[in-house]
């Protein structure tokens, strides 16, 4: 289980690194289009580029949600059972994600291969390396959804440690991170380092 | 029975709690294989929904919030809201709402909203004597109008599922934001008159100029958003990305409470909170593809319309169909899979798709705030250290502000559609 753990532990590190390298040629990119806006002659690959990003950092980024609970689902029912029920549960959702992500693989090969006969218009990259970012979403996701089988299987589930053991009674002592002392007309900073982890989605 | 498939398979993987994403993708693949069709389907038509050029953004305004949320600028604001309404009775719920508008400004998502100024607002309410329910009932009401006051991811989705482009969508949500944000100031001050809550002294005119001081570089992030889309100098991904540069300066260089060690951790989160959504959106394109192949829209436009084609009622039973989904299901996904339907059925009696498309999102922020899946209420109830109850009883009269808020501006088009006239057209 130890080396599983460190086996994840590096993919994760792997991916999150993957996500930002795409995160940060999206941002270059189109600060290199707004630049070469002002000058008068922006380039014409930056806006390929960026969306490439955009596909890859997807690509990189989904199966990492899994874990933090970026990728969101209904716990409705799964608030309302006991603890077991909720295990047996959250151990059967993974399982299907990974199930799916499997079964769409020789599909989204497909369709990569389809993209070799294809090149980007102003790039001139080969499309299949670019489709290519579906099959590495899916292969991501149901990467990661295993690796989530493993933990949650061994006991050792973040998503559902994260949840409330009684809908409704708090056991977090502060969700927020913040200083329990705060002076609301001062100028008490929350740390810097701990922006906020809550998702952009609501 | 095919179609049987796609949506009981869809509501069964929901209820087991698998990821909507996913449940998405496990109900067109039983679709796809019932049908015969090929499964390649599956990857082209997310590739083709995760390459739209409106995404784009979305990473970069998640990175801007991020960024100013990590920079020191909650503090500012909270400062600022108060040297301008806390004087008043219940001030410092006044403060928790005109904080939530200014944060709503800024990051666009409700549930850092809810966390970030909850953090600092609702112990220092309970301090003042301000009972726990009440701080945090005020606290999660209020935090729903940042996705309705630009920028807002969900507006983002929803232009690109409309076609409306970034900038109308994001100036549509600015007067309904701001009646939301003075509704729930009214309805805050009579419940604090009421109940006799304290007021703060009037801190003068010096505090509240030196407050706005303070605030300034980060409100003038939503200038900077709303001044590029208006004037047209660049595209909604290059403002949101020109915001993140502009919000990574003022944290480490103005505010200097941005340490260059936390940028790549920011960085790398706001990418995977993006890539979640993306992955949504992949996903739900496909399921979005079947819906339309079925021609499910037209026949959900039909079956109502033969009841009923009276646009009063329409607009009532698509709020409470949303409303009723919102109580269960996350912001994003509901749009995805409802918004096309219901415009065909708005538009077919005569609801403009820009209005239809304002009054869906503000109905569907409303469920945050609503049991049993009030992501907000959770975080508010967790700061205050509550139980869930008190504060879904605190809540009330707050939600029927929304509510109240919701019917004007689902009966009033202007409420959406005059600002955008007004500037863009």
């Amino acid at each position: 289980m130890r080396a599983l753990d460190a086996v994840r532990r590096a993919l994760e590190l792997a991916f999150r690194g993957l996500t930002g390298i795409a995160f940060a040629v999206l941002i270059a990119s189109v600060t290199v289009q707004v630049i070469g806006r002002l000058a008068g002659a922006s380039p014409v690959w930056t806006e390929e580029l960026t969306r490439v990003a955009l596909l890859y950092l997807a690509a990189f980024g989904a199966g990492l949600g899994i874990a933090s609970g970026d990728l969101v689902d209904v716990d409705v029912v799964r608030a309302a059972v006991p603890g077991r029920v909720a295990r047996a549960m959250r151990i059967a959702s993974l399982g299907t994600t990974a199930a799916l992500c499997i079964a769409l693989l020789p599909a989204a090969w497909l369709y990569t291969s389809i993209g070799a006969r294809q090149s980007s218009p102003a790039l001139g990259v080969r499309m299949d390396l670019v489709h290519a970012s579906v099959l590495v979403l899916l292969a991501a996701l149901g990467l990661f959804a295993l690796l989530g089988l493993a933990r949650a299987l061994a006991g050792d589930d973040p998503v559902l440690d994260r949840a409330p053991d009684v809908p409704g009674v708090p056991d977090t002592p502060d969700a927020s991170g913040a200083p329990d002392d705060p002076d609301p007309a001062g100028a008490t900073a929350r740390d810097p380092a701990s922006p906020d982890r809550s998702g952009p989605t609501r | 029975m095919s179609l049987a498939l796609l949506l009981g398979g869809f509501a069964l993987a929901l209820a087991l709690g698998v990821p909507v994403a996913v449940s998405l993708g496990l109900a067109s693949l039983a679709y796809i294989l019932a049908e015969g069709l090929p499964l390649a389907v599956v990857p082209q038509k997310m590739y083709a929904g995760i390459d739209v050029f409106v995404l784009l953004c979305i990473p970069g305004f998640i990175l801007a919030g991020n960024l100013m949320n990590g920079g020191g600028i909650t503090a500012r604001i909270v400062r600022f809201a108060s040297a301008a309404v806390g004087w008043m009775r219940g001030g410092l719920g006044l403060t928790n709402v005109a904080g939530s508008m200014l944060f709503g400004g800024i990051s666009g998502t409700a549930v850092a909203d809810a966390a970030s100024i909850g953090g600092m607002m609702i112990p220092g309410m309970k301090r003042a004597g301000y009972p726990a329910d009440f701080s945090a009932a005020v606290t999660a009401a209020s935090s729903t109008v940042g996705p309705i006051i630009p920028p807002s991811v969900p507006m983002i989705i929803v232009g690109s599922l409309s076609g409306i482009s970034v900038g109308r969508m994001f100036l549509a949500g600015a007067v309904p934001g701001l009646l939301l944000g003075l509704a729930m100031m009214a309805t805050c001050y009579l419940v604090a008159v009421r109940r006799g809550f304290p007021r703060q002294p009037w801190a003068g005119a010096g505090e509240l100029a030196r407050a706005f001081g303070g605030a300034f570089w980060a409100l003038a992030m939503t200038g900077l958003i709303i001044g590029g889309l208006l004037t047209g100098i660049a595209t909604p991904t290059e403002t949101a990305v020109v915001a993140s540069l502009y919000a990574f300066a003022v944290g480490a260089f103005v505010y200097r409470e941005l340490p260059l060690r936390a940028v790549p951790g920011i960085l790398v989160d706001s990418a995977v909170s993006a890539a979640a959504i993306l992955a949504l959106v992949g996903f739900a394109n496909v399921f979005g593809w079947i819906l339309v192949s079925e021609r499910i829209p037209q026949a959900i436009a039909a079956g109502v319309l033969a009841v009923t084609d009276n646009r009063f009622v329409v607009i009532l039973l698509i709020n409470v169909l949303l409303l009723f989904v919102g109580m269960f299901m996350e912001t994003i996904a509901a749009l995805i899979i409802l918004f096309v339907p219901l415009l065909t059925l708005a538009t077919s009696v005569g609801i403009d798709p820009l209005h239809f498309a304002t009054f869906a999102v503000l109905n569907l922020m409303i469920g945050l705030t609503t049991p049993p899946v009030g992501v907000c209420l959770f975080v508010c109830a967790n700061i205050a250290r509550v139980p869930l109850s008190a504060v879904v009883r605190a809540i009330a009269p707050f939600l029927a502000t929304n509510i109240a808020v919701l019917l004007l501006v689902s009966y009033v088009p202007a409420t959406a559609t005059w600002l955008p006239g007004v500037l863009l057209d």
